[in-house]
């Protein structure tokens, strides 16, 4: 097998490799789908003689893993929540995950393959090789959305996310936002009807090839959680309102709740968070830095919260962990190497920021009842600066030390 | 002394060491000197092809400090200067025949110990062993004018399957070592550091310096982090760094006036069958190693981190001590990024080996980058390599890319070792290679000052 492969590409490489090779503007195609079968047998030149076997690929297949949990339930909990909707509740989890994918597949298809053309297009253009790290913005993406995202607006989305958010400044490694939120953030603010409201997160009374034409059952609101705490009265208590709803603590943890594809599951993100520290990918300090400032600043708007304040200041912090997009954010958004800081000091920094942001736009801003994209694209921003004072400041403790010494 | 623990850094376990007693080899036909490796030297040619030497005779020497000569270690003739790309010099190759000696002078150590410091350079200058002095930062051969702030003796050597002092000092050897760091302390203050743990005889109870232990992984042995650790270079300053067993042959050749031309080299890697042998002083490379390759190899001389490949057909250098003839064949895997790959050991726990820890008997390495290049995704995994403090890697390589020299400076341009950029190469998963790229802002600096 893999023999027979090697001499497939061997064959083939004339026509794509060098200036003159007939097939040679498809040269990134070509080592695409070469590497992505076969390990590179290229050696060094320069440098040390030996390289580690770690790569980029590899690095970034962790991540697509480490999403399993998210998708896999993500998918079961779009077919749920379709069906509570329409009022039925005899369905087996099964019925639940066919549902679920039946509906999620076309959103993640749809931005593999226009993210995917978009990216091919700019590698032939600017003749560098494909960059993985496209798998991992192109699955990231769908889960931020809501299931019923007309698969137009997901491809526009994407090739916005791939060509603004990355491609323009050279790719991996140089963006300065992440690709998939900015991809999402291109959605947020284009379509807002889309991606907005309690009318677009779940799937009831859609078809769907086991289905009848079922209807929504009566009053059904399809409000996420987090939307349902910003329209209570002021001075609610926010946690016995949900309870009202059936969405008590471990509802929110394990995600049996509206909302975005991926998203909805703090206890599926937080698998993935383990995959990721026990393989070294994910930078720890971001994660603890993310949750130490929503928690903090979480805390702070309880503090401060009267009897005339909305509902949502008296949101208590382990709520806001589990609600909304903070884990999957906290976990898989705003942990990306390249748009986070370098240093490990100053991502802890970076985490807080985006902790206690994304708290502020959910509680202060009511008209985002969601703030953790907006949170990590703000920081995003913001990571150089953190990263030139560390700096800064390692060099000043350079120089001190060289003084002394 | 003081004891150092050295946290950060990895013990590349690439297989094939050398083992056993040392092998006295029959000398060879040949030796050479490469002045390539000899950095900071321009050779001016002291002998012409088929000119007669004796073994001390001076070979050649640097153009613009000629007191700085090298020494033919055997009695013969000089059958061939090698040129390569724009004439450079890269091999003096010496035949062997006779058995003449030319010497020069000897001292006892109450005179060494009674020098001045031009006066002890000048002595060590003329032992033909100068070319063993590095300084730090720069790495170059030390300018003879320009004394040091201080002198690093190292009896360490972490790199890769490199032999260290249990193998290349002798208990006979403390004699000679003393009056070294007798003559390197009219110089500059000397530090003597060895491994922790280490009571080498030859080592032990040595005066006239101060002794320092260092424990930890690679680049723990390495003379440059040492000198960060313990003594930076101040300002403009030097800090010249020798390794121990050169200092050794240095002051075999002070006390005796005779040029010191026996080496122990280890020959290494899997492409050869590993041993120690005792040979001459630039001896072939198929002589160290006992014939060619297994099968297709690259030839390093060094380590298989900061070693040079050359071709097989040529001689052992002068500083190196080791020979890796490194299997060049290298092998694909099929989706070998999204496999488990339960064997391969990586730095990274993204492999499972990288849990386990690497096999006691290494790893089959090869020289294969593993990966396409790409720009570099921080991880924060180069920090955990670089030894030298306050080093933030990543953000030196791009202000050397970015040309920005102060900037560079400033982050540590002249402070990370050669040693420590490889191993940040090394464990890239972008393929970044910043061992060439510091070597690029080296020599930019030293266009620019």
């Amino acid at each position: 097998m893999q023999k027979a492969l090697e001499n497939l590409f061997d064959g083939l490489r004339p026509r794509f490799e060098g200036k003159d090779a007939p097939l040679g503007w498809a040269w990134p195609l070509f080592e695409g789908a070469e590497t992505v079968l076969l390990t590179p047998d290229h050696a060094t030149h320069s440098g040390s003689h030996v390289r580690d076997r770690m790569d980029m690929k590899r690095l970034m297949i962790f991540v697509l893993y480490a999403l399993a949990p998210c998708i896999l339930f993500g998918a079961y909990n779009v077919g749920q929540q379709g069906f509570l909707a329409e009022g039925v509740s005899d369905f087996s989890p099964v019925d639940a995950l066919v549902r679920g994918l039946w509906h999620m597949l076309p959103v993640i298809i749809t931005s593999y393959t226009a993210g995917g053309i978009a990216e091919l297009v700019f590698c032939i253009v600017r003749k560098h090789e494909i960059n993985e790290g496209f798998l991992v913005t192109a699955m990231l993406y769908p889960l931020t959305l809501p299931p019923t995202i007309p698969l137009w607006m997901a491809a526009a989305g994407i090739v916005f996310g791939v060509v603004i958010g990355k491609e323009v400044f050279g790719g991996v490694g140089m963006n300065i936002l992440n690709p998939a939120l900015t991809a999402r953030a291109f959605v947020f603010f284009t379509y807002p009807a889309a991606i907005s409201g309690a009318k677009v997160w779940d799937v009831g009374g859609r078809w769907w090839p086991m289905g009848s034409e079922a209807q929504l059952v009566d009053g059904y609101t399809g409000a996420t959680p987090l939307l349902a705490v910003a329209s209570m009265d002021r001075g609610a208590d926010p946690a016995a309102g949900l309870a009202e709803l059936g969405w008590g603590f471990p509802e929110l943890a394990m995600g049996m709740i509206p909302g975005s594809m991926g998203e909805v599951s703090a206890v599926a993100a937080l698998l993935g968070a383990i995959f990721l520290l026990v393989t070294g990918i994910a930078s720890w300090q971001t994660m603890v830095g993310c949750v130490a400032g929503l928690v903090g600043m979480a805390a702070i708007l309880n503090g401060v919260a009267g009897p005339d304040s909305l509902a949502l200041f008296h949101l208590p912090p382990h709520y806001h962990l589990v609600m909304g997009g903070f884990a999957f954010g906290a976990i898989f958004m705003a942990t990306d190497p390249v748009s986070s800081p370098s240093l490990n000091v100053s991502r802890f920094f970076y985490g807080i920021g985006i902790g206690a942001l994304c708290v502020l736009v959910r509680v202060v801003n009511p008209a985002y009842p969601e703030g953790m994209m907006l949170a990590v694209l703000f920081m995003n921003v913001f990571a150089p600066l953190l990263d030139y004072v560390v700096v800064k400041r390692s060099t000043r403790r350079r120089a001190a030390r060289l003084a002394a010494a | 002394m003081s004891d150092h623990v050295v946290r950060k850094g990895l013990d590349v376990p690439v297989q094939g060491a050398a083992s056993g007693d040392v092998v006295e080899l029959d000398l060879p036909e040949t030796v050479a000197y490469d002045p390539q490796e000899m950095s900071g030297l321009y050779p001016r040619l002291a002998k012409r092809e088929g000119e007669e030497v004796q073994r001390g005779t001076v070979l050649f020497y640097d153009k613009k400090h000629p007191d700085i000569v090298v020494r033919s270690p055997v009695a013969g003739t000089v059958k061939e200067i090698r040129r390569g790309a724009r004439r450079v010099i890269t091999d003096v190759v010496v035949e062997r025949s006779g058995d003449g000696e030319e010497t020069f002078a000897s001292y006892t150590v109450d005179q060494l110990g009674s020098m001045s410091a031009e006066e002890a350079v000048a002595a060590a200058m003329a032992t033909g062993l100068f070319p063993a002095f590095r300084t730090r930062p720069l790495d170059r051969i030390p300018d003879p004018a320009e004394l040091p702030q201080s002198i690093f003796v190292a009896a360490t050597e972490t790199g890769p399957l490199q032999p260290g002092a249990d193998v290349l000092l002798s208990a006979d050897d403390k004699d000679a070592l003393q009056a070294a760091v007798t003559l390197l302390g009219r110089i500059a203050p000397v530090h003597l550091t060895s491994p922790s743990g280490s009571n080498h005889p030859a080592v032990q109870g040595i005066s006239g310096a101060t002794t320092h232990q260092f424990s930890g992984p690679h680049p723990a042995g390495d003379p440059g982090v040492q000198v960060n650790l313990v003594d930076p270079p101040r300002g403009n300053n030097r800090v010249w760094v020798l390794r121990a067993w050169d200092a050794a042959l240095l002051g075999k050749a002070l006390l005796t006036g005779s040029f010191p031309a026996e080496r122990v080299f280890a020959a290494v890697g899997v492409g050869c069958q590993p041993r120690f042998v005792k040979t001459l002083l630039g001896a072939p490379l198929k002589h160290i190693t006992g014939g060619d390759a297994k099968v297709p190899s690259r030839w390093i001389r060094g380590s298989v981190l900061t070693g040079t490949a050359v071709d097989e057909g040529r001689w052992a250098g002068f500083g190196a001590r080791a020979v890796h003839v490194l299997p060049s064949e290298v092998p694909r895997y099929l989706m070998g990024w999204a496999l488990p790959a339960l064997g391969a050991w990586s730095f990274y726990r993204a492999f499972l080996r990288g849990f386990a820890g690497a096999p006691s008997d290494g790893v089959d390495m090869r020289p294969g980058l593993y990966g396409g290049e790409r720009a570099i995704v921080p991880i924060g995994a180069y920090q955990k390599v670089v030894a030298t403090p306050d080093i933030l890697p990543d953000f030196l390589i791009k202000s050397i890319l970015a040309g920005d020299l102060e900037e560079s400076i400033s982050l540590g341009l002249l402070d990370l070792t050669m040693e420590e950029a490889a191993l940040c190469t090394y464990i890239c998963p972008s393929k970044v290679e910043f061992d060439v790229i510091l070597k690029q802002g080296l020599e930019f600096y030293e266009q620019e000052t």
